[in-house]
C-alpha cells in the first residue's frame, strides 16, 4: 500500500553509526537524536474486504540517513502496519542499526506526522525507552524525519 | 635624615619632583583605571540592553512563526500563515545579530546558539514540515501528536528566552550596579588625589618657603644692610644644599668685608693721623723756623742802616747768631730723631756712670731757673750703664728742661736714680700743671705739644720722641704718670752695665730685629 506512513526513525545511532563514540541511550540519560529515512519500499497485503480494511497489512522498508555524519545509509528500517479502522493503524518498527536495533510500536492515523513509542532495544540500545515523532518532510521523494527522545 | 639634610637642593628638588609626579602619575592611573572599568562596566550595560533588545525581536519572530502556524493549523486558512512568512524571512538575518552580540559573554553565546538551534530545528523540522502537511492534509496538521510537539518544541525555546532574558537582566542589573560603583570610585579617587596632590603642593610650597625662600631672603635682606654699611653680626647657617652653602658663604664674605672694613678705618685713621701730624710738622716746622728767622731778618734789616752804633751793631749781631744756633738745634734735633726712627743713627757703646752725668745735668739745670729747686736723690754710689753718654745726657737734659718749662710756677723737680731687678731707674718728678688724660696717649708722638703753645711755653715737640727712642736704642723703657695740676713723673730704666752684656748692643741688636 503506497503512501503508507511508515517513517522509520532511528536517530539514536547516529554516533554509533559515525564511529561508535558516545551513543545516547537509556543508562546515559535523556537525549535527541535526528535522522530520516529515506528510499521508501511498501509491500500491502489485503486482506478481508477489497480495498483499505481492517486487517490489511504493510510491511515497510526504509534506508536511514544522519547526514550530518555521513553521506552513506547507516541502516534500514523495517515495519509491520495493521489496519485497525479507517485511516487508523497499529504498527511494529525494527530499526536495525550497526550495534545493535532498536524497536518501536504504537498507533497511527496520519502518516504525515504521527509518534510512537520506543519499546526496546538490543545489544548496544538494550532498554531504550522514550518516544518517536515522525515527520513527513517531502512527498515525492518520499522522506521523512525520525526525532529519537530518549529518557531515563 | 643625616644623608637627607646633607644632601643639595637639586637632589631634594628632583625627589621631590620625582615623588610629585609618582602621586601624580598614581592618581592618574587611580583615575583613568576608575573611568575605564566604569567606562566597561557602561558598555556591557548597554551590551546586554541590546542583547535583550535582539532576544525580545527574535521571540517576537518566534511567536509569530508559531501563531501563524496555529492560525494555519486550525483554520486552514493560507492568510493566517502570512507572519510566518515574514517571520521566517527575517528570522536568519535577526538570529545572526542576536548571536553577534552574545558572542562577547562565552556562556550567552552558547547558550545563544543552543536557542538559535532550536528555532531552526523549529522551522526545518517542524513548523515548514507541518505547513507543507496543512496544505495537502489539514486534519493531519491539527492533531494532537503534532500540537504537542509544537508546544513541546516552543515550550523549550521559550524556556531558553527566558533563561537568556534573565541572565541578560541580572548582567544588565550587575552592569548598571558596576558602572554605578565605578563611578563613585572615579569621583572618590579623583577628591582623594586632588586633595593629596593639594596636601603634596602645598607642603612643598612651605618646604620651599621655608629651606629655600627664608633663608635667601634672609640673605638679600643681610645683603642689603651690608650694602648699606651695617655690620653684619652674622647669619644662621640654615638652609638645604646649596642654600647652607650660600649663607655660609655669606657670612665668610661679611666677615672678611668686616675685617677689610676695619682695616680700612685703621688704615684711615693711621692716614688721617699721619696727615694731621704732618699738618702738626708743618705748622710747627714753619712757627719754629719762622720766629727765628723773623727775629734774624729784622735785625739783619736793622744792621742794613748806617746809623746804628757799634755796641747795638754787636748786639744784633749776637742775636741773629743765636737764633741761627737755634735753627741749628732744631734742625739737628729732627733728624736725630729720624735717624732713631730710622736705625741710622749710631750710638756710642761706652761705659757711662749715670750718677756722675745725673749730678752733672742737675747742677746745669739748677743754674736755669731760680724759681725751681732741682733735688737729686742717688740712692746707689754708682750707676753704670753702656751707652753713648752725650745722647743720654740729651735724655736727661729733656727730662729736667720740661720739668723746669712745664711748672712755670716754679717749685722742686726731684731725680731719683737707684738699681732695681738688673736695671738702672731714674725717676724725674715736677710739681708743674701736669699732662691732661686726654694727650697723654701722645705725649711721645713727634711735634706734639698739646697746649703748650697757648701757654707760651716754648719747644720744638721733638724732645720726649727723641729721648725715649734714645732710651729704647739702649735697650732699656720710658714711661710716665701724671695727673693734670699735680704734676709729672718720667721714669728711665736702662740695663745694668754690671748685671748684663751692652745694653745699647742689646738695643740696637733689638732694634734692627
Amino acid at each position: 500500500m503506497r503512501g503508507f506512513p511508515v517513517v522509520v526513525a532511528a536517530g539514536i545511532v547516529a554516533a554509533a553509526v559515525a564511529g561508535g563514540s558516545s551513543v545516547l541511550f537509556a543508562s546515559t540519560g535523556p537525549a535527541t537524536v535526528r535522522i530520516t529515512a529515506e528510499k521508501e519500499q511498501i509491500t500491502s497485503v489485503d486482506t478481508g474486504a477489497k480495498g483499505t480494511s481492517p486487517g490489511d497489512v504493510q510491511v515497510v522498508r526504509q534506508t536511514l540517513y544522519n547526514r550530518h555524519i555521513t553521506d552513506k545509509p547507516i541502516g534500514h528500517s523495517e515495519f509491520v502496519c495493521t489496519v485497525t479502522a479507517g485511516r487508523s493503524r497499529l504498527c511494529s518498527g525494527t530499526f536495525f542499526l550497526p550495534k545493535g536495533k532498536l524497536m518501536v510500536s504504537g498507533p497511527l492515523r496520519y502518516r504525515q506526522f504521527y509518534e510512537l513509542a520506543i519499546v526496546g532495544g538490543t545489544e548496544l540500545y538494550d532498554n531504550a525507552q522514550g518516544s518517536l515523532t515522525i515527520t513527513r518532510l517531502s512527498v515525492d521523494p518520499p522522506r521523512s524525519l525520525a526525532l529519537f527522545r530518549l529518557v531515563g | 635624615m643625616r644623608r637627607w639634610r646633607s644632601s643639595s637642593l637639586t637632589v631634594r628638588t628632583t625627589i621631590a619632583s620625582v615623588t610629585l609626579g609618582i602621586v601624580v602619575a598614581a592618581v592618574a592611573v587611580g583615575l583613568l583605571s576608575a573611568v575605564f572599568a566604569a567606562r566597561a562596566a557602561a558598555h556591557r550595560e548597554v551590551r546586554a540592553q541590546d542583547l535583550t533588545s535582539a532576544t525580545l525581536d527574535v521571540q517576537g519572530l518566534v511567536v509569530d512563526l508559531e501563531t501563524g502556524l496555529r492560525g494555519l493549523a486550525i483554520t486552514g486558512d493560507t492568510r493566517f500563515l502570512e507572519p510566518w512568512v515574514k517571520a521566517r524571512a527575517a528570522l536568519p538575518s535577526h538570529l545572526q545579530s542576536f548571536k553577534r552580540l552574545a558572542a562577547t559573554e562565552p556562556r550567552q553565546a552558547s547558550r545563544a546558539r543552543e536557542l538559535a538551534g532550536l528555532i531552526t530545528a523549529y522551522i526545518e523540522d517542524y513548523s515548514a514540515p507541518l505547513v507543507a502537511i496543512a496544505r495537502d492534509q489539514p486534519a493531519a496538521a491539527s492533531t494532537p501528536v503534532a500540537t504537542a510537539e509544537g508546544k513541546r518544541r516552543i515550550d523549550a525555546i521559550r524556556s531558553r528566552f527566558t533563561t537568556i532574558l534573565g541572565q541578560e537582566q541580572s548582567l544588565a542589573d550587575r552592569s548598571a550596579a558596576d558602572a554605578d560603583r565605578q563611578s563613585r570610585r572615579a569621583v572618590i579617587v579623583a577628591i582623594v588625589g586632588l586633595t593629596a596632590l593639594s596636601a603634596i603642593v602645598v607642603l612643598f610650597a612651605i618646604y620651599i618657603a621655608r629651606s629655600i625662600a627664608r633663608p635667601v631672603r634672609q640673605v638679600a635682606g643681610e645683603a642689603q644692610r651690608l650694602a648699606a654699611g651695617d655690620v653684619i653680626v652674622g647669619l644662621t647657617e640654615m638652609g638645604p644644599g646649596e642654600v647652607g652653602e650660600l649663607t655660609r658663604a655669606f657670612n665668610s664674605m661679611a666677615r672678611q668685608l668686616e675685617a677689610r672694613r676695619r682695616e680700612l678705618e685703621a688704615q684711615n685713621e693711621q692716614l688721617r693721623d699721619s696727615e694731621h701730624a704732618k699738618s702738626e710738622l708743618v705748622s710747627i716746622v714753619s712757627h719754629e723756623l719762622r720766629t727765628p728767622l723773623t727775629s734774624m731778618l729784622g735785625f739783619t734789616s736793622l744792621l742794613t742802616r748806617g746809623d746804628l752804633d757799634e755796641e747795638a751793631r754787636q748786639r744784633y749781631l749776637e742775636i741773629i747768631a743765636g737764633q741761627g744756633q737755634r735753627l741749628a738745634t732744631l734742625l739737628d734735633d729732627f733728624l736725630s730723631v729720624q735717624q732713631l726712627e730710622d736705625g741710622r743713627l749710631e750710638l756710642r757703646n761706652d761705659q757711662v756712670e749715670l750718677a756722675a752725668l745725673l749730678r752733672q745735668q742737675t747742677e746745669l739745670y739748677s743754674a736755669h731757673s731760680e724759681a725751681h729747686e732741682i733735688a737729686l736723690e742717688l740712692e746707689d754710689a754708682s750707676l753704670p750703664v753702656v751707652g753713648d753718654e752725650g745722647r743720654l745726657a740729651q735724655v736727661v737734659g729733656n727730662l729736667l728742661s720740661n720739668a723746669i718749662k712745664y711748672s712755670p710756677d716754679g717749685g722742686r723737680v726731684t731725680v731719683v736714680a737707684e738699681h732695681v731687678d738688673g736695671h738702672v731707674l731714674v725717676r724725674v718728678h715736677d710739681e708743674g700743671i701736669g699732662i691732661p688724660d686726654k694727650e697723654q696717649a701722645r705725649v711721645f708722638t713727634k711735634f706734639f705739644r698739646g697746649d703748650a703753645a697757648a701757654r707760651g711755653i716754648a719747644g720744638s715737640g721733638l724732645g720726649l720722641a727723641f729721648a725715649r727712642a734714645v732710651v729704647e736704642a739702649h735697650g732699656g723703657r720710658m714711661d710716665f704718670t701724671s695727673a693734670e695740676g699735680q704734676g709729672t713723673t718720667f721714669e728711665i730704666e736702662l740695663p745694668d752695665a754690671s748685671a748684663a752684656q751692652s745694653p745699647a748692643q742689646a738695643g740696637s741688636e733689638r732694634s734692627n730685629a
